[in-house]
């Protein structure tokens, strides 16, 4: 057995390179050459060049708006997303079978259709969208609120599967025995089901965060795109490319590029080092 | 084994993939193809005039003409003409945008030499109101009321917002802007940011933003008066106000030299900008909203197409050349006017 | 299962549930496709037959299409090299697959346009090849292809993580060469992730929008997508054709990854039985 696994092994060299070379290749030319493109782009003026374009008005408004959209809508799928889950796993109910595919919706449907949809829903000629913003003056279209729904919807699955599999391994019979020695309900949950269910709440809130602040398909239709009040970092490198800024466009491109990989860097570390499943 | 199949497929599909993008290209004498960039505005009257044009060059000449069209911003028209889309012609908001294909080498020809100097249609800045005009817009000091929701495209990737911003400060340079005093930038700058602190929604686009209007966005949506008309048409109920004093928006036409040779015809491509300004051609840019250069059929329509009390020009600031650096360059009046009113919130 | 007894505060959890997703995503479905029916059935089909729309909906699918297949095999194969091999670098392309996952669509079109623009560093290259590809379909391609790289390789890596490797040696003992090894061994195992990971990719290359306006242009008949025809028909006010086209790229996508999910499922099942 050893002979023939050694002579494998052997083999392998020449074949183990002919595997990478390829994957290699094809690594490097669709990441690799296009980031190093944008990069040489928007340093074109250096460091001080670029600065200057992430600091103008409008710009550094547009990425402050995506950051704070993203990080409430991250804080309230995390919250919905762990409710969703719980409620998923421990409980039947019917229509539960329908619930549960609802949730991978968002994850086929192109994003301009969520856009398109939630303006057919919340736009201030329709029935919902008319009553929100005319009776309670509460505008979701073309105000930050659009933003938040339509990142909400994209992003909801995340949070959601991450922590049905961790939930569901869970043993019960250690919230059993809290109760048995008294702990009320939300005790319990809080000391014995949320513990365990904290990397997978992070890793995928870390997730569902850095897919919203590049989102561009569904913001774009239904924000408003008002410099300096509605306008994200996304929409705002449209305009930057059309209006011939392109140092503007690469600038913050690599910017939004450079706080998506340190999320993304960052929930990986946190599913490697913790072994959540995804 | 599968592997084996799948590289096979690949090997297969990349000629393929490389025969689709070349092949396009290939004019035999009975088939043509004219690629048509415009911008938003006048698609509907070129939905008209494209099959009355192929009509006309099949019975003259035999040849069948087909049209690819895309139609964006007119700024963004124009950058993606430059950055490689080859649009044998191209039909703009402003000259600007024309200029800017100009100066990348794409055209090498005059295109303003010529009775209408490149121009093919005209419109007006105006505004689009609410069925019933509730909020009593008549003129431009009205869009300072407080609480007014104003629409108006980005200057940024939109022709239309560049005319509409110049027609406001031009109104108000004039002295026709109720108690602006003429020919004083610090009040017209200053009323500039009055109108400007009532922006609700900035679109790419002037038909994006007359759509957005349409929705129920707004109050008012500052537009093209032919973007209105053509809404109408639609069967929208909105209401056409012109305001005294507005400017006068001329939208070129020109073949794009580079792109025609290299394509091998500019005769028709040639031809179809001929024809655009023949009188069939100009009636129906007129039915769908845009005032015409060809004075017979200007003269026709004066009933739909009011005179203006005070009318004037990109030659009032100067040309394009002077606007965009002092309007919207970046330390234009534009560019300051928007960072204060925002800024500021 | 783990089901717990229900006391009135769960019912109270699962209407919040229930409320929130039917509010989030259930009633813009059902306002899509109100929409849509507005003008009654006859409206809906005389949309979907319109050439333009189909044009569309079949240069979306041609991408989609080409794109799954070059992510199957390379994308099989990133995942197989990061699991099974070590070279420099290897960790640093681990966590730069993620990114087009989280880079904002438009980004990806500039950055193509960039390349490929007609000031672009590949454009003469290009040029003298008669080979278009900024403002044509190769450029879209490219832009899909970049945006959909991560779901194939993050399907397949778990699975290939733990495949089975004593059966792999034991194969290899019994004298199997390694493409038998890998047709018959590995192959299966993997069979499911690699459906699923297609879905996937499948629909996330249908709904491409932002990169594909960069790079494309949207030329009527020649570089539009089903997305691109959405977006051109709500600025032409042919919404029920919009609405129409939404419909049937979203319900497209959704069946084929609901498909996969399911013959997940099956295929799992019948792992689990295998292996006990």
């Amino acid at each position: 057995m050893e002979r023939s696994l050694a002579q494998s092994e052997q083999k392998a060299g020449l074949s183990q390179w002919l595997l990478r070379l390829p994957a290699i290749l094809y690594l490097c030319i669709m990441i690799l050459v296009p980031l190093i493109v944008i990069i040489q782009d928007g340093f074109r003026e250096g460091l001080s060049g670029l600065w200057h374009q992430i600091t103008l008005p409008i710009a550094s408004h547009a990425i402050l708006l995506t950051l704070w959209t993203s990080a409430l809508m991250t804080i309230i799928n995390a919250v919905m997303g762990l409710v969703t889950a719980y409620v998923l796993v421990r409980y039947d109910f019917p229509g539960k079978r329908i619930l549960n595919a609802i949730i991978d919706l968002p994850l086929s449907i192109p994003t301009l259709v969520t856009g398109v949809m939630l303006v057919m829903l919340y736009g201030p000629q329709e029935a919902l969208g008319g009553f929100l913003s005319e009776r309670i003056g509460f505008q979701i279209i073309f105000a930050p609120p659009g933003i938040v729904l339509a990142l909400l919807f994209i992003s909801f699955p995340f949070v959601v599967r991450n922590i049905q599999p961790v939930l569901e391994d869970l043993d019960l019979s250690q919230e059993e025995a809290a109760v048995t020695l008294g702990a009320t309900p939300w005790t319990t949950f809080r000391k014995v089901v949320l513990p365990p269910l904290t990397l997978p709440i992070l890793s995928g809130s870390l997730l569902s965060f850095s897919r919203a602040v590049g989102e561009f398909g569904a913001v774009v239709i239904v924000a408003g795109n008002i410099p300096l009040k509605t306008q994200t970092a996304a929409v705002y490198v449209l305009g930057a490319v059309e209006s011939e800024n392109r140092l503007g466009a690469s600038a913050v491109s690599i910017l939004l590029i450079v706080i998506s990989l340190l999320v993304l860097m960052a929930a990986n570390a946190i599913e490697k080092h913790w072994g959540v499943h995804r | 084994m599968k592997k084996i199949l799948n590289y096979l497929v690949i090997i297969l599909i990349a000629p393929l993939l490389a025969s689709c993008s070349a092949g396009v290209e290939t004019q035999t004498n009975d088939e043509v193809s004219l690629i048509l960039g415009a911008y938003t505005t006048p698609r509907e009257a070129y939905g008209e005039i494209i099959p009355l044009f192929q009509e006309y060059w099949l019975s003259e000449t035999g040849q069948k003409v087909t049209f690819e069209e895309s139609y964006l911003g007119s700024g963004a028209q124009s950058r993606a003409v430059v950055e490689g889309f080859e649009a044998d012609i191209v039909a703009l908001s402003l000259e600007a945008d024309v200029n800017r294909i100009q100066e990348a080498g794409l055209i090498t020809h005059d295109w303003k030499a010529g009775e209408y100097k490149g121009m093919i249609t005209t419109s007006i800045v105006s505004f689009a109101v609410r069925e019933g005009n509730p909020k009593n817009i008549h003129d431009w000091m009205d869009l300072t009321q407080p609480g007014l929701e104003i629409l108006t495209p980005n200057p940024n990737t939109s022709g239309g917002a560049m005319w509409n911003v110049l027609a406001l400060y031009g109104a108000a340079l004039r002295g026709k802007v109720d108690g602006v005093p003429g020919d004083d930038p610090q009040a017209a700058s200053d009323f500039l940011c009055e109108v400007l602190s009532n922006l609700s929604v900035m679109d790419k686009a002037a038909r994006d933003s007359i759509l957005n209007f349409e929705m129920g966005i707004g109050d008012l949506a500052i537009t093209y008066e032919n973007e209105v008309l053509v809404g109408r048409q639609t069967g929208k109920t909105y209401e056409l106000v012109i305001p005294t004093s507005t400017i006068l928006i001329e939208n070129p036409v020109t073949v794009v030299d580079a792109n025609v040779d290299k394509h091998g015809i500019r005769e028709v491509a040639e031809a179809f900008v001929n024809f655009l300004y023949t009188q069939q051609a100009q009636e129906i840019y007129a039915q769908h909203g845009l005032r015409v250069v060809n004075p017979d059929v200007a003269a026709t329509t004066t009933e739909l197409y009011p005179a203006v009390e005070d009318l004037f020009t990109v030659e009032f600031f100067g040309g394009w050349e002077n606007i965009m650096v002092d309007i919207f360059g970046e330390e234009g009046v534009y560019t300051q006017a928007i960072l204060q009113v925002q800024g500021g919130e | 299962m783990k089901q717990k007894k229900k006391g009135w505060g769960a019912w109270i959890l699962i209407m919040l549930v229930v409320s929130y997703m039917g509010l989030l995503i259930v009633a813009p479905i059902f306002a899509l496709i109100k929409g849509a029916l507005q003008n009654g059935i006859a409206a809906v089909w005389h949309s979907i037959t319109s050439m333009a729309l189909l044009n569309s909906l079949f240069l979306s699918l041609k991408i989609a299409l080409l794109v799954v297949l070059v992510q199957a095999v390379f994308g099989s194969l990133t995942a197989w090299i990061i699991v099974r091999q070590e070279f420099p670098g290897k960790s640093l392309f681990n966590n730069l697959i993620d990114l087009p996952f989280a880079l904002s669509p438009v980004v990806v079109g500039y950055m193509l346009l960039l390349l490929f623009g007609r000031n672009g560093l590949l454009y003469p290259l290009l040029e003298s090849l008669n080979i278009k590809v900024a403002f044509a379909v190769p450029g879209m391609f490219l832009a899909t292809l970049f945006v959909s790289l991560p779901f194939m390789i993050r399907e397949m890596l778990p699975v290939i993580k733990n495949l089975d490797r004593q059966q792999e040696y034991a194969a290899a003992t019994l004298g199997a060469n390694r493409w038998t090894v890998f047709w018959r061994v590995i192959f299966p195992q993997m069979k499911s992730a690699l459906i699923y990971g297609v879905s996937l990719t499948l629909a996330r290359a249908l709904g491409e929008f932002g990169a594909v306006l960069v790079i494309g242009g949207g030329v009527q008949g020649r570089t539009e997508t089903a997305t691109l025809f959405i977006f051109r028909s709500i600025e032409e006010r042919q919404n029920i054709e919009a609405y129409t086209a939404s419909i049937l790229l979203g319900a497209f996508s959704v069946l084929i990854v609901s498909l996969a999910d399911r013959f997940k499922n099956i295929h799992k099942k019948k792992q689990t039985i295998k292996s006990i």
